[in-house]
């Protein structure tokens, strides 16, 4: 309020224990994400050493399970720290821009003349999310999904990457018949799995074919979401997904993936971290491949709309919005994207400017992705309820092992999306 | 399951021996045959109960990918204590044991002595309104724990004590209190009240009366709802999320939590390493308090 | 004797402080979040004043009726199981086994004392039956059955999140029931004897009867626990498949906090505490009956 500090000292809920004297810049993050953290540690050091002197940057984080409610109360009391990660569900996060709790940077971005150091998959994306033309949150991450292969696998059955829909399942039945297990995929999570619900959506119906959902023109039990559904459960019914997918959680998944016992990998490009560990990684980084999701015959989308996501971007709050804190947001955007890909090989979506030499191919790959899609989709549940999400999501589960059907699935989702 | 109709078993059948006519050898082994369903019933019990403890320990040891890979049953390949120094180092595990130390002990000292003395008054005291007073503290049994979460944030926000552990503290002595002055109401119920009236007649005061006469008597009591207490606060995992937003003022069990990445891995080593930690912490405070209660008991059989 | 046992100050003294802090953690913030049933909204997004509204709702609401019905048959189910089962080792403890009990008591009590987390993830393992074959299908597929998937159905999930929590809390019922039991006096038992009692008669018509308000508190004890569990499911099930195995107090924090419903959080709350208030009355009615019967 007087300008002469990172945030107010009044209640500083998300500095925590830090009885927080002005000169502060307060960030409260998720425990389990410890890379955007560490890339801001490593810019007050650094690059942003004069914001730092100018309000200390004092970080914080607690579990992501409890993420959403603690958001919620502390938002309540006014007392959001001055940045830090976003909403986990895209819903709440349009509550606090509702109730005007978040900051507009589209604006400030614009003065600074910097608001192209984010490109601008990454601003749609989190446009797109939020339901506004104004950017409320940072890119600290940018991801691309889709398949991951096993080269070895899929070359000793005589399969090339496919590319429409039809092909996929096709391949699935080969490797089935072969003895191997075509999709990994945790059914624990759900999401793994309606992803690939919404994904075959978008290909068939069109990329807005979520959007209509959200504004009431269409409805998924309709028959041709319906479809997409059932292209999926019945996957599951044919066992595709293995046995009891659903106690499958997301470190299994990945292991039988990597561990040569099952040829397809739905994923996001986060999982290249996994891929690059020749620890967890016994087929080699070289054997994993990457196409992006096939085609529906005759659909109105094209594997060339990339799914893509934020993962959880970051927010600064409209009550710790002042001079210092902005400083903070200019140096931030101008030397993340750097920083965090050359320390931790994490693809954001800021503008890269010097990329580093020694990326591995993985990396590359997902670099090259994001460079050369004309366009991105969100997934399944983005624009849904947290209510809707949370009903799609448990049962995702039941999908894969094919105890629930398309149209029950449809039909719980879009009723849960309604309330 | 089964072990219903085995425990009785053998109850029933001693009974219907004729000592009489068997000679005593003879009865002895009937004896040993008699009991023998009964031991196998509790040796099978042991089993269920302490394997996965073993379990959870021998987990302790194991690497991530021994964990997903190996079966249930595969021992560790190496007793390397990595994920002990992963679990606090990195984990930090440490500080919230000395955190949920700091927080709990204190909140149970304060339960059992308000809540015994709130019991006291409510059973052996006599006036008017005790019952609904008895009643309130029951109805707080009744109520979820999630109803309160809004509310105290807010009080806790307002006054200034978020950041610090006394949210917990107070929550915690809060949430005890209604089980804890039922259950001692419950235990004052079980003394005859003639111990009471024999004491008043010879001129003692109400608090030397709850101090030299209630309170010896209840001590098994005592030393059994604090274990209650004590499992209860040591395991609470939603009051400690709700309140502590900071890493430095976690408590264990939400501190296990650490352990858990981004879109849902999980790095079960470490997991397993502050597991088994806790529940050393919690046996050893166990065997101490069980003393207690051994203590109490021949004490309580030599009086009587 | 009444003027040592009615001292007002002595009253104020030993009641008032746990009264003071119990009604400011608990009553103040219950009637406080009861206030808000009659509100619609959130936090954030401000609270419009509907009446009954969200008690309507909360009867029209397929998946809180479920969570309802969940929640009540998990709660009998689970409270006659591990109060019987305490209650029969507890009679162990006390008539058969009294030499090796302390140790016996320490190790079947032992599990309770373990963290959610762990139970929870060992209990996964346990019930594993793909990608590697955890014990019990294991179990299964020596005797000739085929590996169940015990997490991928809601009946199948319903009785292991039933096995873990009886596998948890049956020593600790033991315990608290045990203490109850050691607390009669032997020359009760020893006249009972001598008049030919034995066995289960001496358990029935002497031993029951005598541990009635202990066995009565756990009862209650039980019920409330069951009717609110939250913990275990959390960490073994999160609720699913589906929404098969939330119980209300899941749906009434994901309401609240998830999906940023407050008003009807707190409907979903008072219901649930509705229930136990009726199923604890319930208790006391028909265990008084047993009294003046016997």
């Amino acid at each position: 309020m007087t300008g002469c500090g990172g945030s107010s000292s009044e209640g500083d809920g998300g500095g925590g224990g830090s009885t927080a004297e002005a000169g502060t810049f307060t960030y409260l993050g998720q425990n389990e994400n410890t890379t955007i953290v560490d890339t801001l540690e490593t810019l007050a050091g650094d690059q942003c050493s004069t914001e730092n002197e100018a309000a200390k940057f004092t970080p914080d984080a607690i579990p992501g399970a409890t993420w959403d409610q603690q958001l919620q109360l502390l938002a309540g009391q006014e007392g959001l720290s001055d940045f830090g990660m976003a909403a986990g569900t895209p819903s709440l996060m349009k509550q606090f821009i509702e109730s005007g709790q978040v900051q507009d940077i589209s604006t400030e971005l614009e003065e600074m003349g910097i608001e192209d150091k984010i490109l601008p998959a990454a601003a749609s994306t989190i446009q797109a999310l939020h339901g506004t033309d104004k950017l409320y949150a940072l890119p600290t991450e940018f991801n691309i999904e889709g398949f991951w292969y096993n080269k070895q696998l899929l070359e000793d059955n005589g399969i090339t990457p496919p590319e429409t829909w039809d092909e996929l399942v096709d391949a699935a039945a080969k490797l089935q018949a072969a003895g191997i297990q075509p999709f990994s995929a945790s059914g624990e999570q759900g999401w793994p799995v309606t992803r690939l619900v919404g994904n075959y959506l978008m290909r068939d119906l069109g990329p807005d074919a979520l959007q209509k959902v959200a504004e009431g023109e269409a409805k998924l039990t309709d028959p041709e979401y319906v479809k997409a559904a059932d292209e999926v459960a019945a996957l599951g019914q044919a066992g595709y997904f293995g046995d009891a997918p659903t106690s499958i959680d997301y470190d299994t998944s990945l292991n039988l993936f990597m561990t040569g016992k099952a040829a397809f990998l739905y994923m996001g490009s986060w999982a290249t971290t996994a891929f690059n560990d020749e620890a967890q990684n016994k087929i080699g980084v070289d054997n994993v491949g990457f196409f992006s999701f096939p085609d529906v015959d005759g659909g109105k989308g094209s594997s060339d709309q990339v799914p893509a996501n934020v993962g959880i971007p970051t927010m600064f709050s409209s009550k710790g919005f002042d001079d210092s804190t902005k400083a903070w947001m200019e140096c931030i955007v101008n030397n993340y994207g750097d920083t965090v890909l050359k320390d931790s090989g994490v693809v954001s979506g800021f503008k890269v400017e010097n990329p580093p030499a020694d990326l591995p191919e993985t990396t590359k790959l997902v670099q090259e992705q994001i460079a050369n899609a004309p366009s991105s989709v969100l997934w399944f549940e983005a624009l849904m309820t947290s209510q809707a999400t949370t009903v799609s999501q448990s049962n995702g589960g039941g999908l894969a092992n094919g105890s629930v059907s398309g149209e029950q699935f449809m039909k719980l989702v879009q009723d849960a999306n309604q309330g | 399951m089964s072990t219903a109709q085995s425990t009785t078993a053998p109850l029933t059948r001693k009974s219907s021996l004729t000592p009489a006519r068997d000679s005593r050898r003879a009865r002895r082994i009937k004896r040993i045959l008699s009991r023998l369903p009964l031991d196998i019933v509790i040796v099978l019990l042991l089993i269920a109960v302490i394997y996965p403890i073993i379990w959870l320990v021998l987990s302790s040891f194991k690497s991530q990918s021994e964990f997903l890979n190996a079966p249930f049953w595969s021992l560790p390949s190496s007793w390397s204590p990595t994920n002990y120094t992963m679990a606090f180092v990195d984990g930090g595990l440490g500080r919230f044991i000395l955190n949920s130390v700091i927080v709990v002990f204190p909140s149970l000292a304060v339960i059992l002595v308000l809540g015994t003395a709130a019991g006291f008054v409510l059973e052996v005291m006599v006036w008017k309104g005790r019952a609904a007073v008895l009643l309130t503290f029951l109805a707080g049994v009744m109520v979820p724990a999630q109803m309160i979460l809004l509310p105290l944030f807010t009080i806790y926000f307002r006054l200034h004590l978020t950041g610090t552990l006394w949210p917990l503290f107070f929550t915690y002595i809060g949430i005890g209190m209604p089980l804890t002055v039922f259950m001692m109401a419950t235990f004052f119920r079980a003394i005859p009240r003639e111990l009471f009236e024999a004491a008043t007649i010879d001129g003692a005061s109400i608090f030397r009366l709850f101090w030299q006469v209630g309170l010896p008597l209840v001590r098994n009591a005592l030393f059994t709802i604090g274990l209650v207490q004590f499992f209860f606060l040591w395991n609470d995992l939603l009051i400690s999320l709700t309140f502590t937003n900071s890493q430095g003022l976690r408590t264990i069990q939400a501190g296990l939590l650490n352990f858990t990445g981004q879109y849902g891995a999980v790095q079960y080593g470490p997991t397993f390493a502050g597991i088994a930690v806790s529940v050393l912490g919690t046996l050893i405070i166990y065997l101490f308090l069980n003393q207690q209660i051994m203590k109490g008991l021949t004490a309580g059989s030599v009086k009587g | 004797m009444n003027k040592v046992l009615g001292d007002r100050r002595a009253i104020f003294l030993l009641l008032g402080p746990a009264l003071l802090v119990y009604s400011l953690v608990m009553l103040v913030p219950i009637f406080w979040s009861m206030g808000y049933t009659a509100f619609d909204g959130g936090i954030l997004t401000g609270f419009t004043f509907v009446g009954f509204g969200n008690f309507l709702k909360f009867f029209n609401d397929p998946t809180a009726l479920n969570a309802t019905w969940f929640t009540l048959r998990y709660a009998l189910i689970l409270t006659v199981l591990q109060v019987g089962f305490g209650y029969l080792l507890a009679l162990l403890y006390t008539f058969r086994i009294k030499h090796a009990s302390s140790f016996i008591r320490t190790i079947i009590f032992f599990p309770v004392v373990l963290p959610t987390v762990g139970v929870g993830l060992l209990f996964q393992k346990l019930f594993e039956a793909a990608p590697t074959t955890g014990p019990v299908n294991g179990l299964l597929n020596f005797l000739g059955f085929p590996s169940v998937d015990w997490f991928g159905y809601p009946e199948q999930s319903f009785w292991v999140i039933i096995l873990l929590d009886l596998w948890r809390s049956m020593g600790f019922y033991a315990i608290l029931l045990y203490a109850g039991l050691v607390d009669i006096p032997e020359e009760l038992l020893e006249s009972a004897r001598i008049d030919g009692a034995s066995g289960w008669r001496l358990v029935r018509s002497i031993v029951v009867p005598l541990s009635l308000p202990v066995l009565l508190s756990s009862l209650i004890f039980s019920i409330n626990g069951t009717l609110k569990v939250f913990d275990t499911i959390v960490a073994l099930t999160n609720g699913g498949p589906g929404n098969s195995t939330t119980p209300l107090t899941l749906y009434m924090f994901q309401t609240s906090f998830a999906y940023g419903e407050y008003g009807y959080g707190s409907t979903i709350a008072t219901v649930l505490t509705i229930l136990c208030l009726l199923v604890t009355i319930l208790i006391f009615r028909s265990t008084r009956r047993d009294l003046t019967k016997g």
